[in-house]
């Protein structure tokens, strides 16, 4: 019996070990000095060992930063969109007037097969993009900022013009973001007449309405592509990827690759964030991007050999929103009243005492980029600092009243605010816990509710099933991007090719359902239109529209700003120096992984 | 025919109905789940630093695939996939049949299920037949209180207090996936040790849970054994008590080959807890992971092939029971 | 005739019944451990029904004394919320034992009339819920319900309860079949009849009482299997939930405290832990008396 038993184990062991994989381990690793560097990739949990090297696909193991290079690398800029450390292209051009760019690629950028990166890989890679849906690279009639022309003028210079019918500030940020593929890898995805379906796309009428669909129907296509092998133009390959980890070997043949340190990378896999903290405060990670952990966790991940974090600025906030078609969210006196009764320090000292800052007061726009922005109007908004006194005011001026301590409803009846966050994103939950006892405390009935994932809350809230939700807002560091999340699609706006129009409350998406003209120190505004107006002004025009729209939200609550995030990035310097603190580099674009950009740049070196 | 395979061809035909039912409850669930996945990957991307508009794209080119026809059409093909071991193609894994991942997946939940159900068993039945035979005794008794104790605690809770016990207080075991990540997978020392050291405290949960009911079900068969005229006449006709007691495990654990068989029923879906707790990337996960994210081909998937293994276990424990079973053999219903 | 029979009948029945609770009586002292199980249990009943009328609606947290390990103050520490822990998993307990008892109810009754009716009327009936009763039993349970939260939400205890009850009585049904079964074999339920009771007579009088602490032994093995599945269920967080109970609470103290990592929340996922072990301890250490008390064949002599 007991001899069965070791044999099936053996057995199932040898199953396991067959099915995983393998591949030889090729000692490329050389120069730079430094040894294995781990790292985490939390914006996706779940490595998938079958999973090609693809970096379009949401599981594929391709790690922008590491095996898969963007254009250039875009920083975190408080203002501006369109700075970025060099990636693929080694330098640029921006006409005065954003009407084009000239990328200057790197003269010696190769693919890991030794084979060149040229300006025609670059315009393949704009083509791929293309069917993926880009901010430049648009078939989007109408879309803001997107490309007219990509031409290939020689071997290392591309050229692309903006389409100046609708011309937006960020389209450098939008070319800089795209990721460069080895065209003769990849080239079985876009058909020889690519380009034509493309230019057909851009007409009105039902041809290029056929030419779309087809782009996007070649969208499919390009996210299943599994290339044989990964070939990168990256500090890094893959080497192979096994449940517990992806681990990538150095680039001999990357153009920085005497100034790369690591000769190995590993990526670690985890399925939630306990398991993060856990590699964190047993001090494994070299490198892990922003992860929300309670204060206890922290402590332990500080107390960790070798381990720092660095704070950093992240253009992201969160607010809880409101829903104006119900009452009495519908009445201004009622969301100000609220906002003078919830002390946002407590708030965020249980909900996130690391990974945020109180908001000072609601304005839209993170505090740090609203000093940037608007410094003059900062000091003009109403703080809204706790005060019971002045909620008490507001609540009689909405007609609220006040019956054994409790505050019930302008027609008497009760009032019960009900509050719903989605399971998992334990600082919400945090926070609105915090705030129903403060709440309560204060003579209003609160409840909170839970909901059980993010895609039912998000369907749920903008269904208009709740009186109040959490939501991300102020998502710079382009205005119109910061504004649209509270004056866009879910307040009623819709920006179809740069003409915005208004939706009733409870239509196309509008569960905000606030009104479409508010009164800011006396004058009427539309702030939809207002934000529509961002999207193609320059950085000296939107700073008087962003006043504007900063006063109106601070006014008019149609969100209450709750805290403003901090970009905690953890390191490790037991076995790499040289980590940077310049709030700039320390965020990039969607699926960048940063520390990759900074080995690539030759920042990081291993400890001697 | 003979009765075994007029039993067996009822089974099987019993069996494919259920699948054929299971398969369509899972596709009606499926298709109504609310909640907005495109909304969810949208709010990620924009969090992440993508713009507006380039994640509006980017969300329609992952989950803008529109199945064609009715309901009832897709019902059908979705049916007639399924005869040709087709489960359609993952949502967050595209160009992946979701076969592919769900064969994948499979391994991480059978291994640590099927060397902790064998284990238990081997204990559960040998401590069984001892708590049996001194069921009057104190060391009998605690036995079997031991046993419905572990049987009725949840896995989760032993679970959790195996980690905090062994990998958090006295952290002398990990708890954080099914290997290590230095070795390179193959036959080497250092990866399969590293595979057998993560395993221990998911494989000794299973085991502890499993093991009371091994050693209850056991137990009891003893003592319905015990309790039979041919032991009694056996030990009135004196013969030597180790033969007494190989009629007696004989004839008792006979019955437990069916349950055993029931239990590897469970090897797919048996260990969703264990896989969260570990972070095992099993089929539990997959199936927690794929509601996350409204990937519904997987979903469908993961929950099919659960179902499909215990329907099958069924089967074989049923024909199990037929072949040692005389009564059932000869072709009489048990009542 | 039968007229003179019948009290004689129902009087043979009172002496079984007298009997049988004196025999109940003798089985729980002689094991101390049994009693202890009753006082186990009859607490959490205790707690479920009054404890929450001790605290506050809103338990109060204090923002300065997060996730504290355990104090005189707070014998199990606090929540993340500033909460005393304690206090959590006795409020808590409300919910829980609620849908667990909604669970044993439902169960207890769909199972027992199923059961009953399929092995007293046998035939076609019989074969068609034994079908659909084999069927419940093999598709596994936690899957099936992970699938079913997502378009069924059940939050509440009623509704949990409702959702558990009614995917749980294929055991309770399957053996009280079986016992109806073997009732019948012995020719009890023949020779009622040939006594002239009535359907209902031989029900209600003969049959359940024989089969009460079968019943009970279920009942009570289905409020541990709606314990653990509920909680388990709130553990893995896919369900919508709006008040406290233990699953939320194991939840948020490994998700969101970080308890397998930090010892200061390791109060917080202990107190819920221990909570269902001591549970679980006392409805076993029930279920073992009343297992003797019913199988004639453990019962020591």
């Amino acid at each position: 019996m007991k001899r069965l038993a070791a044999v099936v184990t053996l057995a199932s062991l040898a199953a396991v070990t067959a099915c995983s994989g393998g591949g030889t381990t090729n000692q490329s690793g050389s120069g730079g000095g430094g040894g294995l560097f781990t790292t985490i990739d939390v914006n996706r949990p779940g490595l998938e060992p079958s999973a090609p090297a693809n970096p379009y696909a949401p599981k594929g193991n391709s790690f922008v930063g590491y095996n898969a290079m963007n254009i250039a690398w875009v920083n975190n800029h408080l203002t501006d969109p369109n700075q970025a450390l060099p990636g693929i292209a080694a330098s640029w051009e921006i006409a005065p007037d954003n009407s084009s760019i000239t990328l200057k690629l790197q003269p010696n950028a190769k693919w890991s097969d030794g084979k060149s990166v040229t300006a025609e890989d670059v315009r393949f890679s704009i083509g791929v993009a293309y069917t993926q849906g880009s901010t430049a690279f648009s078939t989007t009639p109408g879309a803001a900022g997107a490309a007219a022309e990509v031409t290939v003028v020689d071997n290392t210079t591309v050229k692309i013009t903006q389409d100046m019918a609708n011309p937006s500030p960020k389209f450098a940020r939008g070319v800089f973001d795209t990721i460069v593929l080895p065209a003769h890898v990849w080239s079985s995805v876009l058909p020889a007449d690519f380009w034509d379906k493309l230019k057909a796309s851009r007409g009105e009428g039902a041809d290029a309405e056929k030419a779309r669909e087809e782009i996007l129907a070649l969208g499919a296509k390009v996210l299943a592509f599994a290339p044989p092998k990964d070939v990168s133009a990256g500090p890094f390959v893959l080497e192979r990827v096994n449940p517990g980890e992806a681990l990538l070997v150095k680039n001999k043949n990357f153009f920085n690759a005497a100034n790369v340190a690591p000769s190995q990378v590993k990526f670690l896999n985890y399925t939630g964030n306990e398991q993060i903290w856990n590699y964190l405060s047993s001090g494994k990670l070299d490198h892990s991007g922003f992860v929300a952990a309670p204060t206890d966790v922290m402590n332990r991940i500080k107390a960790a050999p070798g381990s720092e974090v660095i704070k950093g600025y992240s253009p992201v906030a969160v607010g809880l929103a409101f829903n104006q078609s119900k009452k009495p969210y519908d009445n201004v006196h009622v969301r100000r009243g609220l906002a003078y009764l919830i002390n946002r320090e407590e708030v965020t000292k249980v909900a996130s005492p690391e990974g945020g800052t109180a908001a000072t007061t609601t304005s839209g726009i993170h505090q740090k980029a609203a000093q940037a922005w608007i410094p003059e109007t900062v000091g003009e908004l109403e703080p809204y600092k706790t005060d019971v006194a002045k909620a008490e005011e507001e609540f009689k001026a909405a007609g609220l009243t006040k019956k054994d301590g409790k505050w019930t409803l302008a027609d008497g009846k009760p009032w019960k605010m009900s509050m719903h966050a989605p399971s998992g994103f334990s600082d919400w939950l945090s926070a609105q816990e915090n705030i129903k006892s403060q709440l309560i405390k204060a003579g209003v009935d609160a409840e909170v509710v839970t909901t059980t994932d993010y895609p039912l809350y998000l369907e749920e809230l903008a269904a208009g099933k709740y009186d109040a939700g959490f939501w991300l807002m102020a998502l710079g560091p382009a205005p119109y991007d910061i504004f649209q999340r509270l004056y866009g699609a879910s307040n009623g706006w819709a920006n179809v090719a740069g003409k915005v129009s208004h939706s009733p409350a409870g239509k196309s998406g509008n569960w905000m359902g606030g009104a479409e003209e508010i009164e800011v120190d006396g004058a009427k505004i539309n702030p939809g239109e207002l934000t529509g107006k961002l999207n193609s002004s320059t950085a000296d025009e939107a700073k008087p529209i962003m006043a504007q729209l900063a006063k109106a939200a601070n006014q008019d609550l149609p969100v209450i700003q709750l805290w403003d995030y901090v970009n905690n990035q953890f390191v490790n310097n037991s076995r790499f120096t040289g980590w940077p603190h310049d709030d700039e580099i320390l965020r990039s674009g969607a699926k960048v992984l940063l520390s990759g950009v900074w080995i690539q740049t030759g920042m990081i070196k291993a400890k001697k | 025919m003979t009765p075994i395979a007029k039993r067996l061809a009822g089974h099987l035909a019993r069996g494919f109905v259920m699948i054929l039912v299971v398969a369509t409850i899972s596709f009606f669930i499926i298709n109504n789940i609310p909640g907005d996945p495109m909304a969810a990957r949208f709010e990620e991307l924009i969090e992440q630093g993508a713009s507006p508009e380039a994640a509006a794209q980017s969300v329609k080119v992952l989950y803008g695939f529109q199945p064609d026809g009715s309901m009832w059409q897709q019902y059908l093909d979705y049916m007639a996939g399924l005869f040709r071991l087709d489960l359609g193609q993952s949502v967050t894994r595209p160009g992946t049949p979701v076969l592919d991942v769900l064969l994948e997946k499979a391994k991480w939940t059978v291994l640590p299920v099927l060397i902790g159900t064998l284990v238990s068993f081997l204990v559960g039945i040998i401590l069984g037949v001892y708590a049996a035979i001194k069921r009057t005794g104190k060391l009998g008794d605690a036995l079997a209180i031991s046993g419905s104790l572990l049987h009725g605690i949840p896995q989760y809770v032993l679970a959790m207090l195996l980690v905090v016990i062994f990998a958090t207080l006295i952290p002398i075991l990990p708890a954080d996936g099914p290997v290590d990540i230095l070795f390179e997978p193959g036959f080497n020392a250092g990866y399969i040790g590293s595979l057998a050291e993560h395993a221990v405290l998911p494989v000794v949960t299973y085991a502890l849970s499993a093991y009371g009911g091994w050693i209850l079900a056991m137990k009891s068969s003893v003592v319905t054994v015990l309790g039979d005229d041919f032991i009694l006449a056996a030990e009135l006709r004196g013969m030597k008590r180790s033969i007494v007691f190989r009629y007696i495990a004989r004839n008792a654990i006979l019955p437990l080959f069916t349950i055993l068989a029931l239990s590897l029923g469970l090897l797919m879906g048996g260990a969703v807890f264990i896989e969260k707790i570990f972070n095992y990337p099993g089929l539990g996960l997959l199936l927690i992971d794929s509601v996350n994210e409204r990937d519904y081909a997987t979903m469908g998937g993961a929950f099919l092939l659960i179902t499909g293994a215990i329907i099958i276990a069924n089967i074989v424990a049923d024909l199990f029971y037929t072949v040692i079973d005389p009564r059932v053999r000869s072709g009489e219903e048990s009542a | 005739m039968s007229a003179t029979l019948i009290p004689e009948a129902a009087s043979a029945t009172g002496t079984i019944r007298r009997n049988f609770w004196r025999g109940v009586w003798r089985v729980m002292k002689r094991k101390p451990s049994r009693m202890a199980g009753v006082i186990i249990c009859a607490g959490f009943a205790f707690m479920g029904v009054f404890g929450p009328m001790f605290y506050p609606g809103n338990l109060p947290g204090d923002a300065n004394q997060i996730t504290q390990p355990p104090s005189w103050a707070h014998w199990f520490g606090t929540d993340p919320q500033g909460r005393d822990v304690l206090a959590l998993v006795i409020t808590g307990s409300r919910y829980v034992l609620l849908c667990a008892a909604v669970t044993a109810v439902i169960t207890v009754v769909v199972g027992t009339s199923l059961g009953l009716f399929s092995g007293f009327k046998r035939g076609r009936w019989d074969t068609v819920l034994m079908r659909i009763t084999d069927m419940k039993l093999t598709i596994p349970g936690l899957p099936l319900l992970l699938v079913l939260a997502t378009v069924w939400k059940f939050g509440s205890p009623i509704q949990m309860g409702l959702v558990l009850g009614l995917l749980g009585w294929g055991g309770v049904a399957r053996a009280v079949r079986a016992q109806t079964l073997s009732l019948r074999e012995r020719g009890f339920i023949e020779a009622a009849r040939g006594l002239g009771l009535s359907t209902r007579h031989i029900v209600s009088r003969e049959l359940l009482p024989s089969m009460a602490p079968y019943i009970a032994m279920n009942m009570l093995i289905s409020v541990t299997g709606a314990v653990y599945a509920q909680v388990g269920l709130f553990f893995l967080g896919v369900l919508p939930y709006e008040s406290d109970n233990w699953g939320v609470m194991l939840n948020l103290a490994v998700f969101q405290a970080g308890a397998m990592i930090q010892p200061n929340a390791l109060g917080y996922l202990m107190a819920p832990l221990l909570a269902i072990l001591l549970l679980t301890l006392g409805i076993v250490l029930v279920v073992d008396a009343m297992d003797e008390i019913f199988n004639p064949r453990l019962r020591e002599e």
